[in-house]
């Protein structure tokens, strides 16, 4: 397993993890933008996301069927995702389709953003918007975030609302492709068995003309609104119940600490709220995650529950952290933790597409290379000591908390 | 690299096969059971979903505490799922700790402790798990619709009913149990890092005395098929459309294969094009392949707003009757490269391959290399795609949907 790194003369980064026994190589743009770059005071909720769509859509050179027909060609498993702060565009093919995948990747981001496009694609992002609606956990989430980051900037919905989308214009989208698609902003991101010569060369000579300029953020600390709210939904059977607390952001050294704590506290299996809710059938569902993001964190945790057990699922798991913050973890707690994650990690960094998102996240957001074994190294450094006083520091039970089923 | 294969049948039945893979420290297991879903006794559905739980809850000398310590300390993941045709039970962890999790599964499968005490959460999560399904039309219209589809009770929720669920109790699907968890018929598949010999003599030690009898064949009736609708106030209708195809083990396989992945193999494929990108009817439509071993199906789903959705079920109809219309050479060429690519990209993963290891000896009696896939196809002609789509073409489909307002059929053509 090597790493390389170069920048070109514009501010583009490359790099890559290069493993010359796999079978496949995986490449990816990362670009350092989402909703929470997008102003909340222009009608320009969403254009990250349906910015993405439109980097299918076609580009000086190709049409919009070009572009599926040649990633179909190479039988490349390909997609994009844009979240409130990273818009990541892939694709994971065989060794001999490197150079083709690259150029068809690199032509994607700078795209023509024809208007008939736009107007096509505008009402899949409406029909997009209507299937998460039919989603409970994803409507809960949504809202959640909202209302947990207040004014922040990490409130911004990812998808838009009908309205914005609707009102959003071409020149919009243009405008905002302008502001924070500049090659210094941008992350190219390879894995797996490849050549890294020739993704440099190709790397230039597609992306070199690219013009920079200055993209800045704002990454203010968020310690959470801590307000309740509940939407009512006669038509659900269940209620979904979110909870969300800060925690430490994506450059903070106590990531592999918060890291273990939720695997203890909230993993699907074997842990507190395994043991206080889901054995004992209190709920169905019960877990709680560690976000890390830019600048800052969040602890989140999920329940779906009887309505009629609703409260006292939430109670239960109230008592839980709070005893946590007393008590702190047993080893034995410690021990499975980290094993379950360098286990879960290790298993995931065997495939490059798996390795691909490490790689690009470590870069973007602490513009480091750890090689997995350094990962997880670092968890199993973490003492009980360190993972007590996080949730102590952190206090899991300052939370913003939304309940969204059939009770009020 | 050349693949290796191993396999081993012991004498209580159990089978063993294996892969070894170079460049992995992982190793995966997948057992499958012969006591999934289908069955499930007639009035006792959600028997397998509850087993799924309740093995878990105790086994051998440890406790459910104990039994998840011992596997989170291996680093095991671990997943059990009922399934129509087998309760299939899953594990990955480092290649290092597949001896000692081999042992606890001994445990979990021939010595569960299947307690009263224990038994009750488990269903009641089940019940919950039910409930659940209908907060989610998506993920519900493709379980409703494998019931239409498949012969009863090969296509039966896993979950069971409300009703099913309460009338279950612990001395009954211990009973069943005893009968289905057994070594005969089961299949053991392990992929990734491990050596062959110490595997076989693990196994041979930890399963070796294992016993229980063959399971009874499934007797089915036919499916019910025709036109569903669930009226539901939701966002999106969800439309499902589901026609037979040739089963895993029908030589016409692989040109099912080729044909699901003309529909969808891609965004550059038929269904994509046709229904969003040139109208943008939905954000999703996909053509799934599923085959159980006598009976297989392609599966179509497209979800989108009611206005919108008369229009998209024409659409994706017409879509699939005019495959009969030929199929372009490019298309056919596009859809070998995905189907190969797809495969080796696969073959990079430990938990992927062991479930295609266990998928091929259930279906085959056999394990199939990549060559020998690859070969067959690269064999797909043109003419052999519109064979197939001759003997399995888009008719008398089985239709469900979800949402506000019934839609119009298909007609028959």
């Amino acid at each position: 397993m090597q790493f390389k790194q170069q920048t070109l003369p514009n501010g583009l980064t490359i790099i890559a993890e290069v493993n010359p026994s796999a079978a496949s190589m995986a490449a990816g743009f990362f670009v350092r933008t989402g909703s929470r770059d997008e102003s909340p005071t222009l009608p320009i909720s969403g254009v990250s996301h349906f910015l993405e769509h439109m980097m299918f859509k076609g580009t000086d050179r190709r049409s919009p069927f070009d572009i599926n027909r040649e990633f179909d060609e190479m039988g490349a498993a390909y997609n994009a995702f844009t979240s409130e702060e990273n818009t990541v565009y892939f694709g994971a093919v065989l060794p001999e389709f490197q150079n083709r995948v690259l150029d068809l990747l690199a032509d994607m981001m700078r795209p023509a953003l024809r208007e008939d496009d736009f107007q096509t694609e505008k009402k899949v992002i409406l029909e997009e918007i209507a299937l998460y609606q039919d989603r409970p956990q994803f409507r809960l989430y949504e809202k959640i975030m909202a209302s947990h980051f207040g004014e922040h900037p990490l409130s911004h919905s990812v998808l838009g609302t009908p309205e914005s989308i609707q009102a959003l214009k071409r020149d919009d989208m243009l405008d905002y492709f302008n502001r924070r698609y500049s090659p210094g902003n941008v992350t190219l991101v390879a894995t797996g068995n490849l050549d890294w010569d020739a993704l440099v060369d190709k790397a230039s000579s597609s992306c070199g003309h690219w013009k920079a300029y200055s993209v800045s953020r704002d990454t203010p600390e968020s310690l959470g609104t801590r307000q309740s709210d509940a939407i009512v939904d006669a038509k659900l059977l269940r209620q979904h119940i979110g909870t969300m607390s800060a925690g430490p952001g994506a450059q903070d050294e106590r990531r592999y600490a918060a890291c273990v704590l939720t695997t203890i506290l909230g993993d699907v299996v074997g842990s507190r709220l395994f043991y206080a809710l889901v054995e004992p059938a209190i709920a169905e569902e019960a877990s709680c995650t560690y976000e890390p993001l830019d600048g800052t964190g969040i602890f989140v945790t999920f329940i779906s529950a009887d309505p009629d057990r609703a409260s006292e699922a939430v109670k239960i798991a109230r008592d839980e952290y709070d005893k946590f913050m007393v008590d702190g973890p047993t080893d034995q707690e410690m021990d499975a933790a980290r094993n379950k994650i360098a286990s879960a990690a290790t298993i995931k960094g065997e495939l490059p597409m798996g390795r691909l998102t490490a790689l690009g996240f470590d870069w973007v957001y602490r513009q480091e290379y750890k090689p997995l074994a350094d990962h997880i190294e670092r968890i199993f450094a973490v003492t009980s000591e360190q993972v007590h006083e996080l949730a102590k520091q952190c206090d899991l039970n300052a939370t913003t908390t939304l309940t969204l089923g059939p009770n009020e | 690299m050349a693949e290796e294969f191993f396999t081993r049948e012991f004498d209580n039945g159990l089978t063993l096969v294996a892969q070894p893979m170079a460049q992995v420290s992982s190793s995966a297991i997948t057992i499958a059971l012969p006591a999934g879903a289908s069955r499930d006794p007639a009035d006792s559905a959600g028997s397998a979903s509850t087993a799924s739980l309740w093995l878990l809850r105790g086994a051998g000398d440890r406790d459910t505490r104990q039994i998840n310590d011992v596997l989170d300390s291996l680093g095991c993941q671990h997943h059990e799922a009922a399934q129509s045709e087998h309760l299939l039970v899953s594990a990955a962890q480092l290649g290092r700790n597949l001896p000692k999790v081999l042992e606890v599964y001994a445990d979990i499968l021939g010595r569960p402790r299947l307690t009263d005490e224990t038994f009750i959460p488990c269903r009641d999560l089940v019940a919950q798990i039910l409930d659940g399904l209908e907060d989610e039309p998506m993920r519900n219209c493709h379980v409703l619709m494998r019931e239409k589809f498949y012969p009863s009770p090969l296509g039966r929720n896993p979950l069971g009913t409300k009703e099913s669920l309460s009338g279950l109790k612990p001395e009954s699907l211990r009973k069943h149990l005893k009968n289905h968890l057994t070594p005969n018929g089961t299949i053991m598949a392990v992929a990734g890092n491990f050596d062959w010999k110490e595997l076989s003599e693990t196994v041979e030690k930890h399963f070796g005395d294992w016993n229980g009898p063959t399971p009874d064949e499934v007797s089915t009736s036919p499916a019910e098929q025709g036109a569903t609708h669930i009226t539901k106030d939701t966002a999106q209708v969800q439309i499902t459309l589901a026609y037979p195809a040739a089963t895993i083990n029908d030589e016409l396989n692989y040109a099912a294969r080729i044909t699901q992945m003309i529909l969808c193999g891609g965004m550059g494929a038929r269904l994509f094009t046709e229904v969003r990108e040139k109208r943008a009817l939905v954000y999703a439509v996909v053509a799934r392949y599923h085959s159980l071993k006598d009976f297989a199906g392609l599966f179509v789903y497209a979800g989108t707003t009611p206005q919108r959705a008369q229009e998209t079920l024409d659409v994706t109809v017409g879509e699939l009757r005019r495959l009969a219309e030929g199929v372009g050479e490019d298309e056919l060429a596009r859809a070998r490269t995905q189907l190969k690519s797809a495969l080796i990209m696969q073959g990079e993963s430990t938990s992927a391959r062991a479930d295609a290891l266990a998928g091929d000896f259930f279906h085959l009696g056999r394990l199939r290399g990549l060559d020998e896939i690859s070969a067959a196809i690269d064999a797909v002609t043109v003419q052999d795609v519109m064979e197939y789509v001759h003997a399995f073409p888009a008719e008398n489909l089985t239709t469900l949907t979800i949402g506000p307002d019934k839609l119009q059929a298909p007609n028959p053509t």
